[in-house]
């Protein structure tokens, strides 16, 4: 019959897909599912180690209720938002302000283009010693700089008030070049017609700016700052290599708390928590972005 | 055939004969001294040029390989807890520092150093750091008298009190026996911002500030618990005695040091002391060879080292921040012999003679007697010398890395000023204790320090 012919090729259809999704479905499950199963086991047992041999404990939610009570935690989540708020912010401005002084500029694009992405190709490790280096209250070039215009020296690194903006700068070099590129891609790919209409309207400089390119420029912009965000908010390198999460706990950020809880202290229980809770968060912001978008999208 | 081509050809055959012989005699006893390579996890720490040194010299005399893998502090504690937590262990010989060695001993990932060659005992000229290379499963201590010898000191790294010998003489003053003295000399010597009286370890890390302070308070007659060895973890942090020994600290970070003592960690510390901006640091041993070195040090031959001082009635206290070279219980046999291999040669004279003259703290008394120690250039044997009767074990304990990340917090707050000495004492003894207390240890507190 016709139509049993069809249903069975289409049942025929269905199973294919799925055996075909199979092989990406179980590569899935290894990297990603089983690892944030295991995360959320561990997160529910004190782990200890007698003859060679771990010894698993239930441990109920005793290591979430500890959570408030963990200054490092607090801390470190309270500077993690302030970081990634000040960090994205700054690099949003100033990525878009390159990537729009780049999009006009005719000769050298490419030399400006390399130039302003020097700083993402930099390992972690050369980052942090090349500002470790300038950092020096003794002889760090910043310093230098300032004695040569008759300003006094900073510890940079060292003054509470001063090591968590220190941070926020290095954050800032390091990651604008990428905020330049995603949205220098976006400024290109914008219609050139809506450009001839505003140019034969009379448009001024800032009005295209300002009416044409920024709505335009809107979609590219939150997906980039969502992006940048969840990057941010696992921020580790700078802080490890700079300050150690010190003075006091002024540069501590979680993904530094989770390290010393998980590997320095080996509280393999308790670590796992703190990053279940910090992965419940990261989900929340991406969920929430992502709601804001569809919303905007749909209002469009 | 002729006799006359006979005796020559018989000749040639018992030559032939005896270098076979010979030859197969003497790769036997190549044979007996070659071992399989071993991996070496180590860390970065300021004595690794001269135990790299006698590594090569071991390659060189035995024909063995030793490959030597090299991390941050932090870095390497973890390398070794992960082979040690393996099926199969990649690391062949753990170079543990005294702060991790609790976690090792209890977490029962060693292998008996007997176990492996039943012959085996630890010279008798090697030093005892408080039995630290002994331990015993039933009393879980470091007991030379009821434990087994697990291990071998690779480095016998404890603090001492560096100063700038020609500022001294300057000054006509004489090396502090105790902390006020050591107060009196750095605020004398203090000339801000050319040279601080002092530079503290004050910086928080996996282990900085806790480390450099452990000394004032033992050496004030203060501990970190009642008594440790025979298990009464009552926390006796915030005792009187706790609070003039992080006062004396505060007050020689505060009154002689650079503007943010907090800030500062081993690194910085040694950096003041070569670039000649400290008159007195009290980093480890281990940093001496660089004060000599003419390649980094702008202060040759300017610096000395004395043992530490100490509080009013007490004695110094060095803290133990040595390194015990042990072998993994998950690791082939033929890698466990290898590694024992090295290990005896390695606490032999020739070789901690030769780790001597490469600027590091030998692990034998004998060495430390020899002549070459008299040389300007090995002044810094004397400090050690004298050190020898006192240094102390930080915990013996594996909640340490907890205890010791309280301490980082609290005390660096109370350098950087956002604690008072009482209100640091009273907040990480009350944490202490919560870590005891929820580990089952018999513990208990004092009251808060008013």
């Amino acid at each position: 019959m016709p139509g049993l012919a069809r249903g069975g090729l289409a049942g025929d259809t269905a199973r294919w897909r799925h055996y075909t999704l199979a092989p990406a479905v179980a590569v899935y499950l290894a990297l990603t599912a089983l690892p944030i199963a295991n995360l959320l086991v561990m997160s529910v047992h004190d782990i200890r180690w007698e003859q060679g041999v771990a010894q698993w404990a239930f441990a109920g939610a005793k290591h979430f209720a500890e959570l408030p009570r963990d200054q490092l935690f607090r801390d470190g989540l309270a500077n993690t938002a302030l970081f990634a708020v000040c960090a994205v912010s700054a690099e949003l401005v100033l990525g878009f302000l390159l990537a729009l002084f780049t999009s006009r500029v005719v000769r050298g694009r490419l030399f400006y283009r390399t130039a302003f992405l020097l700083p993402i190709l930099i390992p972690g490790i050369v980052i942090g010693a090349i500002w470790k280096l300038a950092y020096n209250p003794d002889f760090g070039v910043i310093n230098q700089l300032l004695g040569l215009a008759g300003l006094p020296g900073k510890d940079w690194l060292g003054e509470k008030t001063l090591a968590f903006a220190s941070i926020v700068v290095v954050d800032i070099w390091h990651w604008t070049p990428f905020v330049f590129l995603l949205l220098l891609a976006g400024l290109e790919s914008l219609p050139q017609d809506v450009y001839e209409a505003a140019k034969i309207d009379g448009a001024s400089a800032w009005q295209e700016l300002r009416y044409v390119t920024a709505p335009m420029m809107i979609p590219t912009i939150a997906v980039t700052a969502v992006f940048r965000l969840i990057v941010s908010f696992k921020v580790f390198d700078e802080v490890y290599l700079l300050t150690g999460g010190g003075p006091g706990t002024a540069t501590e950020v979680v993904s530094f708390t989770i390290y010393r809880r998980f590997f320095t202290e080996d509280r393999i229980g308790y670590g796992s928590a703190i990053s279940v809770v910090v992965l419940f968060l990261l989900t929340l912001v991406i969920v929430l972005a992502l709601a804001a978008l569809r919303r905007r999208r749909d209002a469009a | 055939m002729a006799p006359g081509t006979i005796r020559p050809r018989a000749r040639r055959w018992t030559g032939v004969g005896v270098a076979a012989v010979a030859l197969a005699l003497a790769s036997g006893a190549a044979a007996a001294q070659k071992v399989a390579p071993i991996n070496v996890v180590i860390n970065q720490s300021p004595w690794f040029g001269g135990f790299s040194k006698v590594v090569e010299a071991y390659e060189k005399e035995t024909g063995n390989k030793v490959n030597l893998d090299v991390n941050p502090f932090a870095g390497s504690a973890e390398k070794q807890r992960s082979s040690v937590r393996a099926r199969e262990g990649q690391v062949d010989l753990l170079v543990m520092n005294s702060t991790w060695l609790a976690e090792f001993y209890h977490g029962g990932f060693l292998v008996p150093l007997n176990d492996i060659d039943p012959g085996f005992k630890l010279d008798p000229q090697v030093i005892n750091y408080d039995d630290t290379a002994y331990w015993d499963p039933k009393t879980k201590t470091n007991n030379s008298r009821t434990g087994v010898v697990y291990g071998v000191p690779i480095n016998g790294n404890i603090a001492v009190l560096y100063y700038r010998a020609d500022l001294y003489e300057q000054a006509g003053l004489k090396a502090p026996t105790t902390w006020e003295e050591l107060l009196a000399n750095a605020r004398k010597l203090h000339n801000p911002p050319n040279v601080y009286g002092i530079v503290v370890r004050g910086a928080r890390s996996a282990s900085d500030i806790s480390y450099d302070w452990m000394p004032y308070l033992h050496s004030h007659n203060g501990a970190i618990f009642k008594d440790e060895k025979n298990g009464d973890f009552t926390v006796t942090l915030n005792s009187p005695e706790g609070k003039k020994a992080l006062d004396v600290y505060l007050e020689l970070a505060k009154t002689a040091g650079p503007p943010n003592p907090g800030s500062y960690g081993q690194a910085q510390v040694i950096q003041a002391l070569v670039t000649g901006k400290a008159a007195h640091a009290t980093p480890v041993i281990a940093a001496w060879s660089q004060m000599d070195d003419a390649t980094k040090s702008a202060v040759v031959g300017k610096m000395n080292v004395v043992v530490l001082p100490h509080g009013p009635g007490g004695q110094p206290a060095p803290t133990l921040g040595h390194f015990i070279g042990a072998i993994p219980k998950n690791i082939p046999r033929e890698r466990q012999v290898a590694a024992l291999a090295f290990l005896k040669w390695f606490q032999t004279y020739d070789a901690q003679l030769k780790y001597a003259q490469a600027g590091q703290p030998p692990i034998r008394k004998d060495v430390y007697a020899a002549d070459f120690g008299k040389k300007p250039e090995f002044r810094w044997m004397k400090a050690m010398v004298d050190s020898a009767p006192y240094p102390r074990m930080m915990y013996t304990v594996p909640e340490g890395a907890q205890i010791v990340a309280v301490l980082e917090l609290r005390l660096n707050q109370a350098v950087i000023g956002e604690r008072t000495s009482t209100d640091a004492l009273n907040t990480a003894a009350a944490e202490i204790y919560e870590i005891m207390r929820k580990a089952g240890y018999k513990t208990g507190r004092l009251p808060d320090l008013k």
